[in-house]
C-alpha cells in the first residue's frame, strides 16, 4: 500500500480526521511539546513518572492473570510466576523496579520542583496535591511488595497492622475496617487497595496535579525504561523465603523507601509517635511550605532559609534510610542489642543535621555565588566557546544504521538468551534495545533538526544585494523562491527567462545570510533563551 | 440580606429556614448508608459468644482431666472453615500454669489462654513446661512471655513500648463440673488486648 504523508488520502486521512477530533476532548487543554532537542530530563520528571505509572498499571494487569490473593496460595502463585510462565519472570521484574523508579522518580520530581521554587506563582494546588500523590506513591508500593506474603512482607504488614492500630481512638476500628482481622483479610485486602483502591486516589489526584505544558521526550522516557529494564537484568528481584509462622525469619528489612520511617521504629519508642506522627509531620511540612515560604524569588540561592530546609530534610532522609538498611553484622552480640536503636544517639544526630544542613546550604549559596561572579568576568573578556558535535548528513546516516544493526542483533540476543532459560541476561539486552532505540531516535531528530537547518535551495535571484532583503524583517517563501521581474532587472540586465543557471550567484553560506536569527529560527528551544 | 430577613422575622429567615430544612433531608437521606460501614470489619472475627474449650483432640476442656503445668493450642473464635480456623489470628496457647505458680488449684487463677502470634514480628511462640524454662518462648528473635501475666520479660517485644509488650489473653468460666469455657471477649487494648498489638497489662 502506497501512503504518501504529503497528500491526505485514505489511512492519511483517517489519522487527520482522529487528530482533528481530539480538539473537543479534554488533551486539547492539554499543551504537549515534543523537544526537538536535548532538554535537561530534570523539567519533565513529572512526565517520566506518570510513564512509569503507566509501565507499572500494564505489567500490573498482566500479573493479575496469575496471582493469588489466598493466603497459602500467595506465595506459590508469585513463584509459578516467576518460574513457570514465559516471559513471567520479565514482567514481574519490569514491575518490581519500575515501582521503585516511580518512587525515586517521584521523590526526585518533588526536590527538583522544591529547589527552584515551582510550587510559588499559583501552583500551590498542584504542589500540596503532588506531596499527596507521592505519600500515596509509597502507600502503592508498600501494598505491593506486601502481598507476595513472603518472609519480609509479612514482616511488612504486621508493622502496618501494629502501626494503624496505634493510632489513637480510632484505630483499631480502622484497621478492622481496613486491613481486616487475620492474615487472609490481610492478603486480599492489600491486593484490592494495590490494584484499584489506590490506583484510583492516584489517577484522581493525577486529574488536578497535571499541570497545563507537558513535554514528552521520546529518548528519556525510552531511556528510563531501559533503565528499568537493565536494572531487573543485573539485579533480578528474588523470591524471599515463603511466610510460615513457626520458622524463624532471617533479619530483613523494609524496602528502601520505607528504612527511614524503619530507622525511627527501631528506637522502640511509642509506635504511634514514631512510625506516623514523625513522618506526618515531616509531610505536612512539605505540604505546607508554599505557605511558609515567603521569598518573592525563585532561585535556591535567593531562598536560603527554604534551601536550607531542603537540604536539611534530604540529608535526614539519607542517613535515617542508611540506618534503617544498618543492622550490625556481629553475631555475638544479642539480636535486640543489633536491632534496636538508641534513641538518644539516633535523636541527637537528627538534630545535629539542622545545623550542618544550614552550613552547607549556605556554603554552597557563597560557591555558586562566587561561581557566577567568575564566569561573568571570563565572558566580559570574550566571548565563550561551546563545544558542539556537528555531524555530517552522511555519518548521520552511517551512525542511523549501525544503531539499527546493533538493535537487530540484541534482539536476536535478548530472544536467544530467554529461550535458553538466561532470563536476566535477556531483560537486559531488551534494556539495551531500549537504550539504542533512544540514541537511535536522538540522532534522528538531530538529522531531522540538521535538515531544517540547512540552508533553502539557493535562491537564485536573492542576491548580493542585501539592502534590498532588510526592508521586511522575514523574507517571504514568495520572496525567495520565485524571481521578481524588477530585482532580475537591476542584477542581471536582459536577462529574464534562466535565472537559476547563472553561476556566479552566492549561495547563502550561514544562516545570517538568509535572515535567519533568534526571532524567526523555528528550531530554537527555551534554553536558548539568556539566562538571567 | 438574612439581616433583613432576621430584622422583620425576629428569628430565623424563610431563606434560611428552607436552608437548614435542606441540610436536614440531605442528612436524613443518606443516614441509611452510615451502618454500611459495618461492611468493613470481616464479620467471621466479629461474632463473638461463650464457647467450650476445645482441645486439639476434640475434647472440652475439664480441670480435672487438663494436667499441670501444660499447654495446648485451641482455635478461637472457630469458624469450621479449616482454612480460616489454621489461620495465626485464631490461635491460642491454653496454659494450665506450673505449680509454684498456683496451677493445683481448680479455679481461674490455675489457667491462662494467650494469642499466640508474638508481638515482635508476629511468628507463634509456644509455652515450654521444662523445668529452668517454664515460659513462653518465640522461636524468631527470642522474646520471653511471663506465663503468669503475659508480659514479654526478655527479647526484642519485651523493648516494645506498652501495650505491645503484653499478650492479648482469654477470660474463662468453670462449671461445677470443671469444664472450661471461654467468656466472649473484647479485643480491645484496655481489655482483652489486640491481637499482634497488645494489651496494657
Amino acid at each position: 500500500m502506497a501512503v504518501s504523508l504529503d497528500r491526505r488520502t485514505g489511512v492519511v486521512a483517517l489519522l487527520y480526521w482522529i487528530w482533528d477530533g481530539i480538539d473537543r476532548t479534554i488533551f486539547a487543554g492539554i499543551k504537549f511539546s515534543f523537544p526537538a532537542r536535548f532538554v535537561s530530563p530534570f523539567g519533565f520528571l513529572g512526565m517520566l513518572t506518570f510513564i512509569v505509572f503507566i509501565i507499572l498499571g500494564v505489567s500490573g494487569a498482566l500479573l493479575m492473570f496469575y496471582y493469588q490473593p489466598i493466603l497459602d496460595r500467595a506465595w506459590d502463585s508469585v513463584q509459578f510466576i516467576n518460574d513457570d510462565v514465559p516471559f513471567g519472570f520479565h514482567i514481574r521484574n519490569i514491575h518490581y523496579h519500575g515501582s521503585n523508579a516511580m518512587v525515586l522518580l517521584a521523590i526526585l520530581h518533588m526536590y527538583y520542583q522544591f529547589f527552584s521554587g515551582r510550587y510559588k506563582i499559583r501552583n500551590e494546588i498542584l504542589w500540596m496535591t503532588g506531596v499527596i500523590l507521592g505519600v500515596v506513591t509509597i502507600l502503592e508500593a508498600f501494598t505491593g511488595y506486601d502481598v507476595i506474603f513472603s518472609e519480609r512482607a509479612e514482616l511488612a504488614i504486621s508493622i502496618a497492622a501494629s502501626l494503624t492500630t496505634s493510632i489513637p481512638v480510632v484505630g483499631p476500628t480502622i484497621r478492622d475496617a481496613a486491613l481486616g482481622s487475620g492474615f487472609s483479610d490481610f492478603v486480599l485486602r492489600f491486593y484490592a487497595q494495590h490494584v484499584f483502591l489506590l490506583p484510583i486516589v492516584m489517577i484522581g489526584l493525577m486529574a488536578v496535579h497535571f499541570p497545563r505544558f507537558l513535554v514528552f521526550d521520546v529518548p528519556m522516557v525510552m531511556a528510563i525504561s531501559g533503565a528499568i529494564l537493565i536494572t531487573g537484568g543485573v539485579f533480578p528481584i528474588d523470591m524471599g523465603f515463603k511466610f510460615e509462622p513457626t520458622v524463624p525469619p532471617g533479619v530483613t528489612v523494609p524496602e528502601w523507601y520505607l528504612t527511614g520511617i524503619y530507622a525511627f521504629m527501631r528506637t522502640q519508642y511509642d509506635k504511634f509517635v514514631t512510625g506516623l506522627l514523625w513522618p506526618l509531620i515531616f509531610i505536612a511540612s512539605f505540604v505546607l511550605i508554599p505557605f511558609i515560604d515567603r521569598y518573592k524569588k525563585f532561585s535556591w540561592r535567593e531562598r536560603p532559609i527554604v534551601t536550607a530546609f531542603g537540604i536539611t530534610s534530604l540529608a535526614q532522609i539519607m542517613v535515617t534510610t542508611y540506618w534503617g538498611f544498618y543492622i550490625s553484622p556481629d553475631v555475638s552480640i544479642p539480636l535486640v542489642e543489633r536491632l534496636v536503636i538508641d534513641p538518644i544517639f539516633f535523636y541527637s544526630t537528627m538534630i545535629l543535621m539542622v545545623p550542618l544542613g544550614f552550613g552547607f546550604t549556605y556554603m554552597m549559596i557563597k560557591l555558586a555565588n562566587e561561581a557566577e561572579r567568575k564566569s561573568k568576568l571570563a565572558k566580559s573578556n570574550g566571548p565563550q566557546k561551546v563545544a558542539t558535535i556537528n555531524l555530517s548528513e552522511k555519518w548521520i546516516n552511517w551512525l542511523l544504521i549501525a544503531l539499527l544493526a546493533f538493535q537487530v542483533f540484541l534482539n536476536i540476543a535478548a530472544y536467544n538468551a530467554s529461550l535458553t532459560g538466561m532470563k536476566n541476561i535477556s531483560l537486559f539486552f531488551i534494556g539495551v534495545i531500549l537504550l539504542v532505540f533512544a540514541a537511535f531516535f536522538h540522532v534522528y531528530r538531530y538529522a531531522m533538526s540538521q535538515q531544517k537547518n540547512a540552508p533553502p535551495p539557493p535562491p537564485a535571484l536573492v542576491p548580493d544585494e542585501i539592502p534590498k532583503l532588510v526592508e521586511s524583517d522575514v523574507p517571504k517563501p514568495s520572496e525567495l523562491d520565485v524571481p521578481k521581474p524588477s530585482e532580475l532587472d537591476k542584477d542581471v540586465s536582459g536577462e529574464k527567462s534562466e535565472p537559476k543557471e547563472l553561476s556566479d550567484i552566492p549561495t547563502p553560506k550561514v544562516q545570517a545570510d538568509v535572515k535567519v536569527d533568534a526571532n524567526n529560527n523555528t528550531n530554537l528551544g527555551s534554553e536558548d533563551l539568556k539566562k538571567p | 440580606m438574612s439581616e433583613v430577613g432576621t430584622k422583620k422575622s425576629g428569628g430565623l429567615s424563610r431563606r434560611d429556614f428552607l436552608k437548614l430544612m435542606g441540610a436536614a433531608g440531605t442528612g436524613l437521606a443518606f443516614a441509611p448508608f452510615v451502618p454500611f460501614g459495618n461492611f468493613m470489619p470481616n464479620p467471621n472475627q466479629a461474632s463473638l459468644e461463650k464457647v467450650p474449650v476445645i482441645l486439639p483432640d476434640g475434647t472440652h476442656a475439664n480441670m480435672n482431666t487438663y494436667p499441670i503445668n501444660h499447654s495446648e493450642v485451641i482455635t478461637y473464635p472457630s469458624t469450621g472453615d479449616p482454612a480460616l480456623d489454621a489461620e495465626a489470628f485464631r490461635k491460642w496457647q491454653f496454659i494450665r500454669l506450673p505449680e509454684e505458680f498456683g496451677g493445683a488449684n481448680k479455679d481461674l487463677n490455675a489457667i491462662r489462654a494467650y494469642s499466640m502470634i508474638c508481638l515482635h514480628l508476629w511468628c507463634l511462640w509456644k509455652y515450654w513446661p521444662d523445668d529452668g524454662r517454664k515460659r513462653g518462648e518465640c522461636p524468631c528473635h527470642g522474646s520471653m512471655y511471663s506465663p503468669t501475666t503475659g508480659t514479654a520479660f526478655a527479647g526484642p517485644a519485651s523493648v516494645q513500648a506498652a501495650p505491645s509488650n503484653t499478650l492479648p489473653r482469654l477470660d474463662f468460666e468453670i462449671d461445677s463440673d470443671g469444664f472450661v469455657f471461654i467468656l466472649p471477649p473484647k479485643f480491645d487494648v484496655n481489655q482483652n488486648g489486640v491481637i499482634g498489638y497488645g494489651r496494657f497489662a
